[in-house]
């Protein structure tokens, strides 16, 4: 009882955050804190009574050391990579090229200044970029990631939204004209890359029937077609998974049993099918979420979206090597994060896994 | 009844929440008073001694100024006064005098004054600030070793006030283009105190002290930029009251933007929508002092025989080339590119398919397939590529020999360039400034960016004596005879083409500077 109205609360904050958020209204500062405290607080009661401690625990220290490795191999593979942030196809003198390196702590020894890196990190410091001279990395990160985290939020909700009815229609009536059609659709999704479908989108909603807004990132006719068109492809990898599940669940003993008590379809699809066929499409969540950020960096560039994706991939080519580790880090860190809530989430959805 | 709770708060929460501005997105600007122009990305910096793209300098360029400035209405861009009203060289152009601008003032009230332009020679050349364009003052005497670390006291480095206020620099040699370095943003005059007080962080709006026609006054990384009229400004007032600056890196987007009315000036258009666009009102097209070129690697064969060289050239059809861009560029025989001083249509290595096979025939290849196998590279770009093969063909049709071609992601290719120079390799310049020089220089036996490994004594000396030289007509001499060695005589180098310009204006738009250094001071465009 106590779980059903904690989860309840977490998601009406949830979803009172989100369309705020959506309709572009001031989060009040306190609904923030209110939010936060019921869902980590709750989780932590949760992972406690479950008796989850150690293996949060221990998860979390393992995230630690992923990150000291994924900053270690990042480090190394840019100075592996040839070409340094300074060559141009205009050289520059070597007083010039040494008062950079010299700035800059290039001119250290290798594993110095991997040294002054990690301690840096340790500290909470990621460093200035190169690029974009006098801005410290964290200030360029926590400019952007509010952004992107935003877009894939957005587009997670959607492919929810689309993913999971599709899938149970086409489920509960398999080889109908509902489940080929769906599963066309999500064929399709699967097929068609974003950067085709943004302009496909673009061509019928903003020039054709003038709904939305072509780019930028200002309010909710800006926020509609980029989540539209990264949700579409979680939203199809969604639809075909519920459907092979809800398939396997409608088969099995528990549902006969139902449907031989004479309960009504209507109760056996919400109250029987439904729960237990999401819960592999739960667990998938951390993955999309991966895939649902790593794909985000064509649908920033196409709607001019301010968001870190770009500084994940232009950074490369910049080869500003403090900007590349900070983003490489707050993506890896929230993949990480992303699969532990995943993880947590199957247990408290799912009394039959123990993580312990 | 928890649940009924929770319900009513969250709805309260709501309830007191407030809509945030919804004309954020303009800033609550008038558009009737606002050019809403491109960027094209973040600026990386308006820190004008450090940066060293030219999104940063566009905005640079806006709301600070030099010494010298532009004359936009001379067709060779001349220089113009701007916060020095009149120079004049000395000891043969050695010595320059300049005299500065009184009643000037920066946004803050403060007057200018010419220590503020020492304050800004000495922040650029100061080995801790790691300036990359600290050599651009590397002519002035003591300079470059102040900013190599070897020379400690600055008063020694030749720039002084003498009694008159008036600013004197002593170079190391005469240098009669001189005064064309300080229309550059890097040796703009800076407020020391200023940057002192505020750190790194004094390039942000209510920090960031200018004395240009605009002031900055917002800057929302990432996203936009407003710019302001400088009503204080010395000069004629800016005519458009404000500047709004997106930071839209695809084109098609901002294209799109600007088709529906929201955007009033895109800086480039892809070759492919150039079809489209051109017949657009707001389309123009601009000479850039910028060409493209391949460059030879002199230190190995094939390329090491003068005769292969040449043919090597003459078998190229520029025209070819510039036909298959369709972007306007103008084929390019010479160094300096069209459309500046130095250029002259006659020189260089003309188009001659049967001459080049025969001089390839004397070279000692007139059985082809003894020929080496060569390599040609350029980084990786759609119409780098489209170029080598069209060269490719062209060399396969004209002399015979069948090259390969390969491209390289840009700072891996860079890296190339220095420590394994490919057979032939693509390359373009774009000039900092006006004058030949820059063109000139790139190709010097001592210069950095001369991959080709040739070097001609002459041809430096032909450079140094047009550098130092105040007498126009006696440069464009030295200049036509030193490009005659390089692209005629000994041919390290093939010319492509001089490169055009391509941009997009709303039909509002009017007055705009139109220049072949994309140097867009926004300050007379006015608005229908």
């Amino acid at each position: 009882m106590i779980t059903r109205v904690w989860g309840l609360s977490v998601a009406i904050l949830f979803a009172t955050v989100v369309l705020l958020s959506f309709f572009a209204y001031e989060i009040p500062t306190a609904l923030w804190w209110l939010f936060s405290i019921v869902a980590f607080g709750g989780t932590a009661v949760f992972v406690f009574q479950q008796g989850m401690t150690f293996y949060v625990i221990r998860r979390l220290f393992e995230a630690a050391f992923a990150v000291l490795v994924i900053a270690t191999l990042t480090f190394i593979l840019l100075r592996v990579l040839p070409g340094g942030p300074f060559d141009s196809d205009k050289a520059l003198p070597p007083e010039v090229m040494a008062n950079l390196a010299a700035k800059y702590n290039l001119d250290a020894p290798l594993f110095q200044q991997y040294l002054d890196y990690i301690g840096g990190l340790l500290r909470g410091d990621l460093g200035q970029s190169y690029k974009y001279i006098s801005r410290d990395i964290t200030s360029i990160i926590s400019e952007s990631l509010p952004n992107s985290i935003q877009l894939g939020v957005y587009a997670l909700l959607v492919s929810y939204l689309i993913g999971i009815p599709m899938g149970v229609f086409a489920g509960w009536k398999p080889n109908s004209a509902v489940d080929v059609s769906c599963m066309t659709f999500a064929i399709s999704g699967i097929a068609l890359p974003s950067f085709l479908v943004a302009p496909i989108f673009i061509l019928i909603f903003v020039k054709t029937l003038g709904w939305f807004e072509p780019a930028l990132w200002e309010g909710p006719a800006y926020y509609v077609l980029p989540m539209l068109v990264l949700g579409i492809r979680p939203a199809a990898v969604i639809a075909r998974l519920t459907r092979a599940s809800v398939l396997e669940v409608i088969h099995s003993d528990y549902i006969r049993t139902a449907k031989a008590k004479g309960l009504a379809a209507r109760t056996i699809l919400f109250k029987h099918v439904l729960r237990n066929s999401l819960i592999p499409v739960l667990s998938l969540s951390g993955p999309l979420a991966a895939a649902i950020l790593t794909g985000s960096f064509v649908i920033e560039q196409i709607f001019a979206i301010p968001g870190v994706a770009k500084h994940l991939v232009l950074s490369v080519s910049n080869r500003d090597y403090p900007l590349i580790l900070g983003a490489t880090l707050v993506f890896s860190l929230f993949l990480i994060v992303a699969n532990l809530i995943t993880d947590i989430l199957t247990a408290i959805v799912d009394p039959r896994v123990k993580m312990s | 009844m928890k649940r009924i709770l929770l319900i009513l708060s969250t709805i309260l929460f709501a309830a007191a929440c407030t809509k945030k501005n919804s004309s954020k997105l303009e800033y609550g600007l008038d558009l009737n008073e606002t050019l809403r122009i491109n960027l094209e990305t973040e600026p990386p910096s308006l820190d004008w001694s450090k940066s060293t793209d030219t999104t940063s300098s566009l905005v640079e360029m806006n709301i600070m100024e030099g010494l010298v400035g532009y004359n936009l209405s001379d067709r060779d861009l001349g220089s113009a006064p701007a916060l020095a009203t009149e120079w004049k060289p000395s000891d043969k152009g050695r010595i320059w005098t300049f005299t500065l601008r009184s009643g000037v003032k920066w946004t803050d009230g403060v007057e200018f004054t010419g220590q503020h332009v020492i304050d800004g020679w000495e922040r650029l050349l100061n080995p801790a600030t790691a300036s990359e364009y600290a050599y651009f003052l590397f002519p002035v005497k003591g300079a470059r070793d102040y900013n190599g670390g070897k020379l400690k006291d600055f008063s020694k480095v030749g720039i002084k006030l003498n009694d008159q206020k008036q600013l004197v620099v002593e170079l190391e040699k005469p240098m009669g283009y001189f005064p064309m370095l300080l229309t550059h943003h890097s040796t703009y005059p800076i407020r020391k105190d200023v940057v002192e007080k505020h750190g790194d962080r004094w390039t942000e709006p209510g920090n960031i002290v200018t004395l240009g026609a605009y002031k900055l006054k917002v800057w929302d990384h990432d996203r936009a930029m407003v710019l302001e009229r400088n009503d204080d400004y010395y000069g004629e007032k800016a005519k458009i009251k404000n500047i709004l600056g997106y930071m839209i890196t695809e084109y098609s987007t901002a294209l799109n933007l600007m088709e529906g009315g929201k955007l009033d000036f895109q800086r480039t258009l892809p070759f492919k929508e150039l079809p489209k666009y051109r017949g657009f009102p707001g389309y123009r097209a601009t000479p850039l002092i910028s060409m493209y070129y391949y460059g030879l690697n002199t230190r190995k064969p094939p390329f090491n025989d003068l005769k292969v060289r040449k043919a090597f050239s003459m078998a190229v059809d520029r025209k070819q080339v510039t036909d298959l861009l369709a972007a306007g560029h103008a084929p390019l025989t010479s160094w300096v590119p069209s459309g500046m001083f130095g250029y002259e249509n006659d020189i260089g290595t003309k188009f001659d398919a049967a001459a080049a096979a025969k001089l390839l025939d004397e070279a000692g290849f007139k059985d082809r397939s003894k020929f080496p196998r060569v390599r040609l590279a350029f980084n990786t770009n759609e119409n780098h590529q489209r170029v080598a093969e069209n060269v490719q063909a062209q060399l396969k049709k004209n002399l015979g020999i069948e090259i390969q071609i390969e491209n390289e992601e840009w700072k891996v290719y860079l890296k190339r360039l220095q420590n394994d120079t490919p057979n032939i390799y693509r390359m373009g310049w774009l000039g900092d400034y006006p004058d030949p020089a820059t063109f000139m220089e790139l190709m010097t036996s001592y210069s950095e960016n001369n991959h080709t490994g040739w070097g001609n004594k002459s041809y430096d000396q032909l450079v140094a004596e047009g550098a130092s030289s105040l007498d126009k007509d006696k440069r464009r001499q030295i200049y036509s005879e030193a490009q005659r060695i390089l692209t005629e005589q000994d041919v390290p180098v093939i010319p492509i083409y001089s490169t055009v310009g391509h941009l997009l204006l709303s039909e509002r738009v009017q007055n705009f500077p139109n220049n072949s250094i994309e140097h867009y001071a926004l300050k007379g465009v006015t608005l229908k």
